[in-house]
């Protein structure tokens, strides 16, 4: 058995001869060191300013969930009720779910849809640029003016109502509003997913699916088997960011509906809950809790892709 | 977005306040006003501060005008953290819900008003029209820019069409649903309806209502919800009553475009609405052919025999208790009231002062006799803290009854659950 040897004992490490480093190593490595000095003190207003507008009100929105705040009186600590308030409203439980509805309603279909498109339009060999711009365009529209326009096309006398022979009132009943704006969530964000899954096609391999080809496999099966898997990494993102974008939702249901017959979502009662109610302990507990919930559910999503990966 | 709504406040908190300097005596004075958008309200204020500013070289207005939709919003928090405008023009309701409970408005002083007291600023208003403006104790926090009392407008030419006399108009809801039944037949579809805005206009005809009918949204106290009282009851049935189950007219075609509030009344689709004083003056510039057969008539009470009651609001000027110029602020606005029947004549808003009916402007206005009838029997609206809550939730009531079907008794028993939440 050996002896443990005390530090002040210990050799000191060995040198490879060919390793030390050489004059014109060490002035590079200088070089390197300088630039990355350089590098991170340019990067000190944008972190600052980060920091200012980013991190330190985003801590400032956790710390004044603790309080009651009225904007006009300085805050009173009242510990976690808040969120025992919320926990037992009604209208905070009904507009968590409208959200809900709204994300799985719109996103889900959008998601379908945008990887068929992109399965049918990745064979065109001529216009396809065309063809991705115009699914485009709503994408890069404003909710605002998307909304505004939709609002005619929802009319009792509208466009969609006279196209499908049907006599809805989109806007004015609670069974129709929230599927308005689901229809309207899908015409407007199918392009954008459109735009990921044909970039996430073009990067396969063509061998990978060639040889499926040889080895008969049909055309449900190179997509279910071959396709599908690996367009996993696209589709996770996707699918996070559907979500996250689900429940950043609050232009059209305040355009269309201004959250009546059903649809307020959870960033419009945030609003109207800091702004018109001005209380702002009780708005930023939401914002906190709806900060969890997303967290939360993107870790799960992240964890179902790896599993599947593996 | 939740967050980051959340963050635009708590990033201005720590806003400077915009009072400017200290009442200057003599010296040069930036006095900031803000009030919401009406085209010709706007106009008479720009030609009113260039007069102020002549008379006054030492005084500049700095003069801002915010879109109606986002003005409550805007002003609280602006308010709330020291930079908001040394005089402003809000709503009774805003001024009594949130902004005295607030002590965020500066007494009325008299001085400006070259009064003695605020007993005798008083003195020169029809009694009971500044109550808009005033605290839990009675205080005076403002004088009105303009003073709104609710009436009824008719269609004269569909009348004519339906073989119903224009000179005999409905005096009760009733009669409006009878006379509603012949309009249809006549063609017109839309013989009446309420307006379905947004929460506000939502609440305050419910509010007009239930002033008919006894009812009240919450105690006089403040402390109860009271929308299962029978008269609370009786002013949803009525109105579930007028838009559904009459039939006179489809709720769900009405226009919803909260930036052309008349506009089913103004086009020629609609044959009866409840009016105010500017909107007859908006449907005279937007569309002089059907307002040359609107004729403007009292309020429909419930019965032939009720005692009449209608909704009163109004707009004040008041000045913001941070700001840092007051007695500067309250003399504008003293010269801003001092012009009462320019506003009257441009802009057709009413400032309540005794005998203001008798003066030749308000002569020349039509139907001001049916107006100053209405100011008369008028009710302010109650207001309380965080009345944005109970609005929504009275839009959700009368949603649920008229355009779902859901019972009067169950709309109110949920709405009235939601407003002690509120109010609690």
């Amino acid at each position: 058995m050996t002896a443990p040897t005390r530090p002040d004992q210990a050799s000191p490490p060995a040198v490879n001869p060919r390793h030390r480093p050489s004059g014109a190593g060490i002035r590079r490595r200088r070089r390197v060191h300088r630039r990355d000095l350089l590098g991170a003190l340019l990067s000190v207003p944008a972190l600052a300013l980060f920091a200012v507008f980013a991190i330190y009100p985003g801590l400032r929105v956790f710390y004044l969930s603790l309080f009651d705040y009225s904007l006009t009186a300085p805050p009173e600590f009242v510990g976690l009720d808040n969120f025992r308030f919320l926990a037992t409203d009604p209208r905070f439980r009904e507009t968590v779910l409208n959200s809900i509805f709204y994300t799985v309603g719109t996103y889900l279909p959008a998601l379908v849809l945008a990887l068929l498109l992109a399965i049918v339009l990745r064979r065109m060999t001529a216009g396809l640029g065309w063809v991705r711009l115009l699914y485009f365009l709503p994408v890069a529209t404003s909710w605002v003016a998307i909304a505004v326009v939709w609002r005619l096309v929802l009319h009792p006398d509208g466009l969609l109502n006279q196209t499908l022979g049907l006599d809805v009132t989109w806007l004015s009943s609670s069974s129709s509003a929230r599927w308005a704006l689901v229809i309207m969530g899908v015409w407007k964000e199918t392009g954008f997913f459109l735009i990921l899954f044909l970039a996430g096609l073009a990067r396969l391999p063509a061998e990978v699916h060639e040889a499926a080809l040889v080895d008969g496999a049909n055309a449900w099966q190179r997509f279910w088997r071959v396709t599908f898997p690996l367009l996993k990494p696209i589709t996770a993102i996707c699918t996070i960011i559907a979500v996250i974008r689900g429940f950043q939702s609050f232009s059209p249901q305040v355009v269309l509906t201004d959250g009546a017959f059903g649809t307020e979502v959870v960033n419009q009662f945030v609003y109207k809950t800091a702004f018109e109610s001005a209380r702002m302990g009780r708005a930023s507990a939401v914002a906190v809790l709806m900060f969890a919930l997303l967290i939360a559910v993107t870790m799960v999503q992240l964890r179902v892709f790896r599993r599947e990966d593996s | 977005m939740a967050i980051a709504a959340t963050l635009a406040v708590v990033a201005a908190g720590s806003a400077a306040c915009g009072g400017g300097s200290d009442d200057a005596a003599g010296g040069n004075v930036t006095i900031t006003f803000w009030t919401h958008t009406h085209p010709p309200m706007i106009d008479l204020n720009k030609k009113l501060i260039a007069e102020y500013e002549s008379k006054n070289p030492n005084v500049k207005i700095e003069y801002q005008t915010i879109p109606n939709t986002e003005f409550n919003t805007k002003m609280l928090t602006s308010l709330s953290t020291g930079a908001g405008p040394d005089i402003i023009n809000m709503d009774d309701n805003a001024l009594r819900g949130e902004y005295l409970p607030k002590r965020l408005l500066a007494e009325i002083d008299p001085k400006a008003f070259g009064k003695s007291s605020v007993g005798e600023v008083e003195a020169d208003y029809v009694p009971g029209t500044l109550d808009g403006a005033k605290d839990a104790e009675g205080k005076l926090f403002g004088v009105p820019s303009e003073f709104n009392g609710t009436a009824f407008a008719i269609n004269t030419a569909h009348f004519k069409d339906a073989g119903l006399d224009p000179a005999q108009p409905p005096k009760t809801w009733q009669q409006v649903v009878d006379y509603g039944k012949k309009l249809n037949a006549a063609g017109h579809k839309q013989a009446f309806n309420f307006l379905y805005l947004h929460s506000g206009w939502y609440s305050q005809n419910f509010q007009t209502l239930a002033n008919q009918t006894g009812g009240s949204i919450v105690s006089a106290d403040g402390k109860t919800a009271n929308l299962e009282s029978e008269g609370t009851k009786e002013a949803l049935r009525l109105w579930v009553e007028l838009a559904r189950t009459s039939g006179i007219s489809d709720p769900k075609s009405s226009s919803r475009d909260a930036t052309a509030p008349f506009q089913d009344l103004a086009s020629g689709t609609q044959s009866m609405a409840i009016v105010y004083p500017w909107s007859m003056d908006q449907i005279k510039e937007s569309n002089p052919d059907t307002y040359k057969n609107l004729a403007v008539v009292p309020l429909p009470q419930p019965t032939a025999t009720s005692t009449p009651v209608n909704r009163v609001y109004g707009y004040f000027w008041a000045v913001n208790n941070a700001s840092k110029q007051k007695a500067e602020a309250w003399k504008f606005i003293s010269y801003l009231a001092s012009q009462k029947e320019r506003w009257l004549t441009d802009v057709s808003f009413v400032q309540p002062v005794k005998g203001w009916e008798t003066s030749a402007p308000a002569k020349a206005m039509p139907f001001i006799d049916v107006i100053a009838q209405s100011y008369g029997t008028g009710k302010y609206d109650q207001v309380g803290p965080h009345w944005a809550e109970v609005q929504d939730t009275i839009r959700d009531a009368v949603d649920a009854a008229v355009f779902d079907g859901k019972p009067v008794d169950e709309a109110l028993r949920e709405a009235n659950e939601a407003v002690q939440r509120s109010i609690g």
